[in-house]
């Protein structure tokens, strides 16, 4: 069964993205974009030399969203890959535009090794190794959020007290924890932390990972790149997420917590919530009042 | 070195490296593991390597060693292999056999100036060729899928609309709520009392929304993992999970 509904209304989402170099990197390789109108929040990491990290999270960043606009005005636009059975039209249309993300940022690659090195020998076009970028998109409607991704980049869901991981690292050392053959703290020390089992410009074709969730009034979405999960813990995050009483403050708390930790890489985060918390008590606050006064 | 990580739950309460010397395993103080705990005997069973195969020997212990959930007397171990001693986990793995893989990532996506941390992607070929390299280590959870089963739930009480439902979408809601596919009934039931995900490995996990549901009698903490024969309890309602062919 598909569910096409209206996106969420955006007033109904309190949000805030940032985006920090960190105190190590020379250039900032991670890339977002906020489509308000559209539920839709989407953020990359980049990697490969020169500026190629930039140019890839940015082209995996544009090419979502400009998709996913176009298929809201034009249910035509024609669809990239294999139709996921059981899941939404959202969920569909997101895993489509990064199917359409991954070729391009593929053909970025190709050019950009043309560029420095001409084709190769035997003739077929030559991609500038190393270039690629993650991505996590997360797009609300009707009461559910589609959670798209490729990669380590993150989203995370604290609802009441309960703060889940809702993706799981498309990497070495998180494929070998999930199978047993590492703990957790033989993943976090190890020198294969960096190794990507998935990442858009890598191969032609991308298998992306798209989960749905229910979206509740009161629930703070973060969508990040590790270079902020490498310097807090889930229970640090899990705190200014909590505590904070506005997306942008959290926000703002988590990049310089991250750079105060370290910095070690870039650092990027988007926090959404659903419902302004300080709504939600007013409207405790007048419903008690008008009751006290009955 | 192969070792041993020692674990209640999941919190990780200590590890052993297993190398010429054996590693006892009980409740007596002067086992190389120690697991203070009535459930496991003073002296219960040791774990070696004897021509370069890890062997464990249950020394004939009250209440047993489990070895992936099959009672064990003597057996080969292997990285990967979960050994259960009373309510106490120990988990079998091999850090030394993931240095050798360094290689695979290192040959890939090399820029010309190196960077800290730089992140490294796997191509297909690449990936293929590391999965081999762990299945020759001896265990690997690549194994062909086998044929997609029908995730079905069987209403036992309770009222909903139907009796059974096919979970064939990615996210099937149990509530009252319009895009609930299991559909409560009556005045007080929640909009959404309980979500159940189909992952990217046709494995499903149900997880709370307006209601903490029960897997067997137990109130789940986080999504949980099911299994065919489950028992799911929520908002008043009991179905079974079944996988069928």
């Amino acid at each position: 069964m598909s569910t096409t509904a209206k996106p969420m209304i955006a007033s109904a989402l309190d949000f805030a993205a940032r985006s920090d170099t960190g105190r190590a990197r020379e250039n900032n390789e991670d890339n977002f974009q906020v489509a308000a109108e559209l539920g839709l929040f989407i953020l990359s990491d980049g990697m490969g030399g020169l500026d190629a990290g930039e140019v890839a999270s940015r082209i995996a960043v544009e090419t979502i969203h400009a998709h996913c606009r176009d298929a809201e005005s034009n249910p035509d636009l024609p669809f990239e890959g294999q139709r996921i059975d059981g899941a939404s039209e959202t969920s569909n249309r997101l895993a489509s535009a990064i199917r359409l993300a991954n070729k391009l940022v593929r053909g970025a690659a190709g050019e950009a090794a043309a560029a420095h090195t001409g084709n190769g020998q035997d003739g077929s076009p030559k991609t500038a190794k190393g270039m690629g970028a993650t991505v996590i998109a997360l797009q609300f409607f009707a009461d559910r959020v589609s959670v798209a991704h490729v990669g380590d980049s993150r989203a995370y869901r604290l609802r009441g007290s309960e703060f889940l991981q809702l993706t799981d690292d498309h990497s070495l050392v998180a494929q070998q924890v999930r199978e047993g053959h590492m703990t957790e703290a033989e993943a976090e020390s190890s020198p294969l932390k960096n190794v990507l089992m998935r990442a858009l410009g890598v191969d032609d074709a991308v298998e992306t990972e798209v989960d749905e969730e229910i979206a509740m009034e009161g629930d703070t979405y973060l969508l990040c790149s590790d270079g902020l999960t490498r310097e807090l813990s889930d229970s640090q995050i899990a705190a200014v997420l909590g505590e904070t009483t506005d997306a942008q403050s959290a926000a703002d708390q988590l990049i310089d917590l991250a750079n105060l930790a370290g910095g070690g890489d870039n650092i990027t985060a988007i926090v959404v919530r659903v419902g302004a918390k300080s709504g939600r008590a007013l409207a405790k606050i007048g419903r008690w009042i008008t009751r006290s006064g009955n | 070195m192969p070792k041993l990580t020692l674990k209640f739950d999941n919190a990780i309460l200590g590890e052993v490296p297993i190398g010429s010397k054996e590693v006892s395993i009980g409740r007596s103080p002067d086992n190389a593991l120690v697991i203070d705990n009535p459930a496991v005997s003073h002296y219960h069973a040791r774990v070696f390597i004897e021509e370069g195969r890890m062997m464990l020997e249950d020394f004939g212990s009250m209440n047993g060693t489990f070895v992936n959930g099959q009672r064990a007397k003597m057996v080969m171990l292997k990285p990967g292999d979960s050994v259960t001693v009373g309510k106490h986990t120990i988990v079998v793995s091999d850090a030394s056999d993931m240095d050798g893989f360094a290689p695979v990532g290192a040959s890939v996506a090399r820029p010309a100036a190196p960077k800290i941390n730089e992140t490294v992607m796997l191509d297909t070929k690449e990936r293929r060729e590391f999965l081999r390299k762990v299945a020759a280590v001896g265990e690997s959870a690549q194994v062909a899928p086998a044929r997609v089963k029908v995730a079905t739930l069987i209403v036992r009480s309770g009222k909903t609309d139907r009796q059974e439902y096919a979970l064939t979408d990615k996210l099937t809601v149990v509530g009252k709520s319009a895009l609930a596919t299991v559909k409560l009934k009556g005045w007080f039931a929640p909009k959404a009392a309980a979500q159940i995900n189909r992952r990217e490995d046709n494995s499903y996990y149900i997880g709370a929304a307006d209601k903490t549901p029960s897997v067997n009698g137990n109130p789940i903490s986080h999504p949980t993992k099911l299994s065919s024969g489950d028992v799911i309890a929520v908002a008043g309602i009991e179905m079974e999970f079944l996988l069928r062919d």
